[in-house]
């Protein structure tokens, strides 16, 4: 009797070869030969082997331990004769020079010393982790009462510096003002359109000057500033580590100086236009994560800026977000931003102004870290355009990557929509990081859907939020800053369904990233929506997301 | 698992390679990450166990992709030997490299390959014996394919394996060739001789010039020669013994076709004389093991010697796993010990930020953060703090004694702490360092002697059950028993079905938020035992729901496949008997309204307003009862739940059922049919703590009989059941399980169950809530307790004069024809205000119509009694047994 079975043939591994198990067993006068083809290596289990054999050939028990035995000895011994052939094809390779030693050598080589720490050379210290380092320990010891004191001075001196500047161009242009209203008065009597022309060309020539002359001090007194508490910082850690050194200066501020910001401009009446509600939600089938959410009436910029008005809060503000700075709970902001990296008009240049108002005294000013973005921007394109080129030399893609190659080859700085850079920040009031978002004109229109780069950029963002443990984040919902008026109530409906569900789909995707850390995401929509429609918004959510129960609390009998 | 004895645990730490961007796998699914494969892998490394290796213990996941793996751990190792810079004896090499030989021997027979076989992973126990540590690093990372550094060390590393070069993720092909068990030979070969000359080789080279090295070792006659040459110890050469230079040459030989296997060098006559003093080592049995669990027991002659070597440290003797578990509970942190120990040194998370990120996701600006690099020193972990905590627990606490009867036993102190720690809710205790202690301990041996105790089991199950034991706990508790894995292996798991396809969608759809069931290891498996089941039950079929069911069994017995088959097939025809069948509407229709009837008799109110909105438990039970609430719970509740459902019988579900609808009820009544289907598609987060107590109570509420279904198990020939089943209290024992008399419920047809809406109790179960004492010609099945009993009010709804010819004693009557006003209002007379004050007692509905009484009940429930019910046969039913009372003529 022979029979023949073929055994599953494991997921088309190519490598592996067919062998022949032969077992021969006799019971009574008959002999029985069974032949089974087996894949090599072979993957599943032994005892299951045996047992679908024992099955499917209906074999006596008696035959099993023995049946199992010679199995398990020919799949051994031919394991290891399939891990022999294999290694000496590869010795013979290298011996035979088809692989170059040198090369392996150091190929090897380079894999210890990129992945093991041992064979990694030491790395300089460098002075930035340091810096956390020491700032860290500082802002949590009873020391962060003189370091906010000290930051807050020098906030106080850069924004005197601020409004003398502000006052200067002020009477500049008022001064300006006046000149032009009499030479246009006198236009067409003594002077012609050429003179009012060379004069608004001398106007703004001097308003440049004084502008950059008031940049450039702002930013030499920033600079020194920074060097300043740097060095302060770095002392103020190594006094504190030697006890018998009391802080011996004592930095303090005037109570005044803190009084003085009371008087803020129009705040109060700020304060009140912003409206907000919060959620708490579950998210997830089985096992739910909460989170909070915010929905906000307030302009984006509001996170940033440093209240003047508020008494204590201001003191508590910097604190909170001076203790998180290095810490794994960030905060982070989206801005939405055109194509050019710059801080020239719109948002970006609200956004630069408020940076400036304070010194970052951790990170490179905005102006820095934006020419740094641009630098990674362009060799980003290098990087990626020989990429695609490989990827299109190798399969034929389709026209539409070579498009967009084109593209980019337009403006290699220019970012495309979806596209973001991010800005690191220790000077605003409670954000941590600032992601901007490139978008074009098609957030406008009312037909985005949940495949446009906007929308894919968030889930990057959310995506790094995860990585990086930034654990609030603000998202404008409508995806744009200012209303205009094609965005009627069913464009911001529509709209704000739309990001709803996205970011819902993203914290559930968030979720199997990290583990599901509990996250707060606040959505901000522009201040000049409408009360109504803020309370429809509001009202949308908790149909999206499922909002907790609330705690009902029953006391015990 | 051995006990720790001297061991420490040991914990060492390293990444798994991140995932490039967005890529999906060939089912359009996400990868599944690096991390979740490596610790799907790891799984059964724990279940290798042999002295000459560190025993793995648990493995967890980091943030970013970190995996942090514990072992078992010992403070030196063969570098401390190389440190001392002098040669090691002949014979203690010999030794050494036998004990290392015997750990590859081991781990060969298991498929796995050590790979990273160093002196620094080769460890010295208090007597010096060896064990190999991460010996498992080379398979849980897929041959090195799942981690970006390479697994070996340049010095050791064999030709074959230099010559064969790294897989490269960027590269990933599938022509991976993984090295074989000879590749250790060949490192084990290097460190002897460094052992021989008492000091390291290759010192003064860098990794490249190794491995050059290494490679162009295959242009030597005489590897050895050239060895000693080169570092200039030929002298300390010639002095090493014969035996060890043979063993040197045949694990330095350059073709691995001419190297012996681990296996075969055992063999070799150099052992010859060594062999003798090491021997053989049997693997413990496990508990359903078809061996005699007893076989390698030895008892010295003098029993007494057992108590010489009696040390006070009692918790070295328990295995490492629960040392380890207890650790946990005790506040060891594993990331902080790494982190105090400078092996985890993050970066804050600010500075490490990318600059610039592409539509894709890819990012730019970010440079290489160096604690990512792999560094691989094992950190200690300190047991003081757990010693510290466990310091006041007494010696007996680690051996109780397993009597039946323990009130005889004097309580000491921490016995009446404990049973304080009793009181306190489960999740506070599952926290509780010395209470864990306590149980686990007693489970452990409880587990031990099953099924011999499994009386005890239950009885010990029913305060709570130690997480750790969960598993076996459960298996006992199911009546699992026999031989498991060999029933197991005889099932087909491989020939394709046609369910195939169905198991494969469902499978990367089931609690994947656990980290074990989404691993590609258990996915297959879950492949495996369902499709196990499949095959085993040719009258059943795969149902939707089976993977959820299987969860549970499956994450608790991850390495024991067997177990959780065999659990999955205990619990199926208890709980969900014919609920797979291919056409299974009778089942569960019959399921639904038996359901639906419990709402009714608990909460009427909720029942009137589903069934007004038409809200009815199709709509959204049948995935509860179907999948045993898997599909709708979290695993950590679900475990919790199931603890209790355990213990219960078949109808202990509906009771469950209905506790969730009353946490949901104030939502339910305030909302329409609407809110109440979005409510239930995303069911809102559930208490299960208080959902288990309440169901309890609702159990206790419920007549036996009234959960009754003709489509449950019927009972088996009970002539093993019933001598266990007697010991068992009535909340376990199944009604259908209970011997039939005239007196059992009838069954009926499904059209008339779902036209009453109250439930039908037997004659029996009213006798026996009565405690009517008449002529007890039968026996009750089982015997409650005065206090679990309910309260019960019989309302007899014949006419007087049916009445006053004999009735149950106790029983007040309410004649059918005049109880009710045309509004459905109760009219009021003695009788009727009598029922009324006494709402919320169970009150059966007795008479001689079944319509009627089903209709007399169906307006009580209307007008919001509770616990409704009727007497199934009527009075009928009652006559023959002589308990009906004529009232004394009233003058």
């Amino acid at each position: 009797m022979q029979e023949m079975v073929k055994t599953k043939n494991n997921q088309g591994k190519n490598s592996g070869m067919e062998r022949e198990f032969v077992y021969t067993f006799s019971s009574g006068n008959q002999h029985f030969v069974l032949k089974v083809p087996l894949k090599f290596p072979v993957q599943e289990n032994v005892s299951h082997l045996l047992g679908r054999l024992m099955l499917l050939h209906n074999l006596p028990c008696f035959i099993e331990n023995d049946l199992k035995e010679s199995l398990s000895r020919l799949i051994e011994e031919k394991s290891i004769e399939d891990y022999d052939t294999e290694a000496e094809v590869a010795l013979e390779a290298v011996k035979s020079g088809e692989v170059d030693l040198n090369q392996l050598a150091n190929t090897w080589a380079k894999t210890y010393t990129e992945a093991v720490l041992e064979h990694t050379r030491p790395e300089d210290s460098s002075w930035d982790e340091d810096f956390a380092d020491v700032y860290h320990d500082l802002i949590h010891s009873p020391a962060s009462e003189t370091l906010l004191n000290l930051e807050h001075n020098y906030f106080v001196s850069i924004s005197e510096l601020i409004s003398e500047r502000d006052v200067e161009l002020k009477k500049l242009r008022e001064r300006q003002g006046a000149e032009m209203d009499k030479v246009m008065q006198e236009l067409g009597k003594t002077l012609s359109d050429h003179d009012v022309n060379m004069l608004a060309a001398q106007h703004f020539e001097s308003q440049q000057v004084l502008e950059n002359k008031w940049n450039n001090e702002l930013k030499q007194t920033t600079g020194i500033q920074k060097q300043e508490y740097q060095e302060w910082v770095i002392k103020l850690h190594e006094d504190l580590k030697n006890p018998n050194i009391t802080i011996g200066e004592e930095i303090n501020v005037q109570p005044n100086q803190w009084r003085e910001s009371i008087e803020g401009n129009g705040g109060l009446f700020e304060d009140q236009r912003q409206l907000e509600e919060s959620f708490t939600i579950h998210l997830g089938a089985q096992l739910k994560t909460m989170h909070n959410l915010r929905l906000l009436r307030a302009d984006m910029l509001d996170f940033c800026k440093h209240k003047r008005n508020h008494r204590s809060g201001v003191k508590l503000h910097r604190l909170q977000t001076a203790l998180s700075l290095y810490s794994t709970s960030l905060c982070g902001l989206v801005l939405l931003v055109d194509n050019r990296i710059s801080s020239y008009s719109g948002i970006k240049r609200d956004f630069a102004t408020v940076s400036q108002e304070c010194t970052d005294f951790h990170f490179p000013g905005i102006q820095e870290q934006l020419e740094v973005v641009q630098q990674v921007v362009l060799y980003a394109r290098v990087q990626h355009s020989s990429k695609s080129k490989r990827l299109n030399d190798v399969g034929n893609k389709n026209g539409s990557c070579e498009d967009k190659s084109k593209n980019m080859e337009q403006n290699l700085s220019n970012i495309l929509p979806g596209e973001f850079y991010i800005t690191r920040h220790s000077n605003l009031s409670e954000i941590h990081v600032t992601f901007h978002l490139c978008v074009d004109d098609n957030v406008r229109s009312g037909n985005i859907t949940a495949r446009d780069p906007a929308i894919m950029g968030l889930r990057n963002i959310l995506k790094v939020c995860c990585t990086h443990d930034i654990t609030t984040i603000s998202i404008p919902l409508l995806l744009v800053h200012d209303m205009s008026e094609e965005m009627t109530i069913s464009w911001c409906l529509k709209r704000a369904e739309l990001v709803f569900k996205c970011v819902k789909g993203f914290m559930m995707e968030m979720a199997s990233w990290d583990g599901g850390i509990s996250r707060t995401v606040q959505f901000l929509v522009p201040q000049s929506i409408s009360e109504e429609m803020f309370f429809q918004l509001s009202n949308m959510l908790p149909q999206i997301f499922r909002v907790s129960s609330t705690l009902t609390l029953t006391s015990k009998h | 698992m051995f006990p720790l004895k001297d061991a420490e645990l040991g914990a060492f730490t390293f990444f798994a390679s991140a995932l490039p961007n967005d890529v999906c796998g060939s089912n359009g699914l996400p990868l599944t990450p690096n991390s979740i494969k490596i610790l799907g892998r790891f799984q059964i490394l724990k279940t290798i166990t042999h002295p000459r290796l560190c025993q793995y213990v648990d493995i967890s996941r980091g943030k970013h992709e970190r995996l942090v793996v514990v072992a078992e751990h010992c403070g030196r190792s063969l570098e401390d030997l190389l440190r001392d810079r002098k040669p090691v004896s002949s014979f203690k090499v010999s030794c050494i490299a036998f004990e290392v030989l015997q750990g590859l021997k081991y781990m060969n027979k298991h498929g796995i390959v050590h790979r990273a076989l160093a002196p620094r992973n080769i460890l010295l126990d208090q007597e010096g014996h060896i064990k190999l540590a991460k010996f498992g690093l080379y398979h849980m990372t897929a041959y090195g394919a799942d981690v970006d550094f390479p697994i070996g060390y340049p010095s050791y590393l064999a030709p074959e394996v230099i010559a064969q070069g790294i897989i490269k993720r960027s590269e990933h092909t599938q022509s991976e060739k993984p090295s074989g068990p000879k590749s250790d030979v060949w490192s084990l070969g290097i460190i002897l001789f460094e052992l021989c000359i008492g000091r390291k080789l290759f010192q003064s080279l860098d990794v490249a010039e190794k491995l050059e090295l290494i490679l162009n070792l295959g242009c030597v006659d005489d590897i050895l020669t050239v060895l000693a040459e080169e570092h200039g110890c030929l002298d300390i050469i010639k002095e090493v013994s014969e035996n060890v230079l043979t063993l040197l040459r045949k694990c330095l030989t350059f073709y691995p076709s001419k190297r012996p296997t681990p296996d075969k060098l055992l063999n070799d006559p150099i052992f010859s004389e060594i062999s003798s003093l090491y021997p053989t080592f049997h693997k413990p049995a496990s508990l359903f093991s078809p061996t005699l669990r007893c076989a390698n027991l030895t008892l010295p002659e003098d029993i007494s010697q057992l108590f010489e070597e009696e040390n006070s440290d009692y918790l070295a003797e328990r295995s490492i796993e629960e040392v380890y578990y207890l650790w946990c509970l005790a506040g060891g942190d594993l990331e902080k010990e790494l982190v105090n120990k400078e092996i985890i040194r993050s970066k804050p998370p600010i500075c490490t930020l990318p600059i610039f990120v592409l539509e894709d996701g890819e990012s730019f600006g970010q440079g290489r953060d160096r604690s990512f690099l792999l560094d691989d020193t094992t950190v200690t972990l300190s047991l003081c703090q757990l010693r510290n905590r466990l310091k006041d627990v007494a010696g007996e606490a680690f051996y109780p004694l397993l009597e039946d009867d323990q009130s005889n036993v004097p309580h000491s102190n921490s016995s009446n702490e404990l049973s304080a720690a009793a009181n306190l809710p489960l999740i506070i205790r599952e926290r509780d360092t010395e209470y864990q202690l306590n149980r686990i301990v007693l489970f452990d041996r409880l587990l031990k002697a099953y099924p011999y105790k499994k009386n005890q089991i239950w009885k010990e199950a029913r305060v709570d059950i130690p997480p750790l034991m969960r598993g076996l706990t459960w298996a006992a508790l199911l009546g699992v028993e026999g031989d498991i894995q060999a029933k197991y292996d005889a099932i087909d798991k491989d020939t394709p079905i046609p369910t195939d396809r169905q198991i494969e969608v469902d499978i990367p759809r089931c609690h994947q938020y656990d980290e074990l069931l989404s691993s590609p290891e258990g996915h297959a498996k879950f492949r495996r035992v369902l499709k196990a089941w499949v095959v085993s039950h040719p009258d059943l079929v795969y149902w939707q729901g089976l993977d959820s069911l299987c969860a549970p069994f499956l994450y608790l017995n991850f390495n024991n496949e067997a177990l959780a088959y065999a659990c999955m097939c205990a619990f199926i025809p208890k709980y969900l008997y014919n609920f797979f069948l291919k056409d299974n509407s009778h089942v569960i229709q019959e399921y639904l309204t038996v359901f639906s009837q419990m709402i009714a008799f608990h909460d009427p109110e909720l029942s009137n307003h589903l069934n007004e909105i038409g809200f009815i438990p199709d709509l959204y039970a049948i995935p509860w009862f179907l999948t045993m609430f898997t599909h709708v719970f979290p695993l950590h509740k679900i475990f919790h739940l199931w603890d209790t459902l355990l213990l219960g019988n078949s109808s202990f579900p509906f009771c469950i059922g209905v506790a969730i609808l009353q946490q949901l009820r104030d939502r339910l009544l305030s909302n329409g049919f609407n809110e109440c289907i979005l409510l239930f598609s995303d069911l809102p987060e559930i208490d299960i703590e208080r959902c288990v107590r309440e169901s309890i109570n609702l159990f206790c509420w419920t007549p036996k009989s009234a959960t009754y279904r003709q489509f449950a198990q019927h009972p088996k020939q009970t002539s093993e059941a019933t001598c266990t089943r007697s010991l068992m209290s009535c909340f376990s024992s199944d009604y259908q399980d209970a011997p039939r008399s005239d007196l059992s419920r009838d069954s009926i047809k499904l059209n008339d169950l779902k036209s009453e809406v109250s439930p039908r109790i037997s004659a029996e179960d009213l006798i026996d809530l009565c405690d009517l004492s008449g002529p007890s010609h039968f026996k009750t099945p089982t015997k409650k307790t005065k206090s679990s009993k309910p309260k019960l009010l019989i309302v007899d709804i014949r006419n007087s004069e049916d009445f006053n010819r004999g009735h149950i004693s106790g029983s007040i009557n309410i004649p059918f024809g005049s109880a009710f006003t045309a509004e459905g209002e109760l009219i009021q007379c003695p009788a009727t205000s009598m029922l009324q004050s006494f709402k919320g007692r169970v009150v059966v509905i007795v008479g001689h119509v079944a319509k009627n009484a089903a209709s007399f009940a169906a307006h009580l429930v209307k007008i919001k009694y509770p616990r409704v019910c009727i007497l199934d046969g009527g009075i009928n039913k009652i006559k023959p047994t002589g308990l009906l009372t004529v009232p004394s003529p009233q003058i």
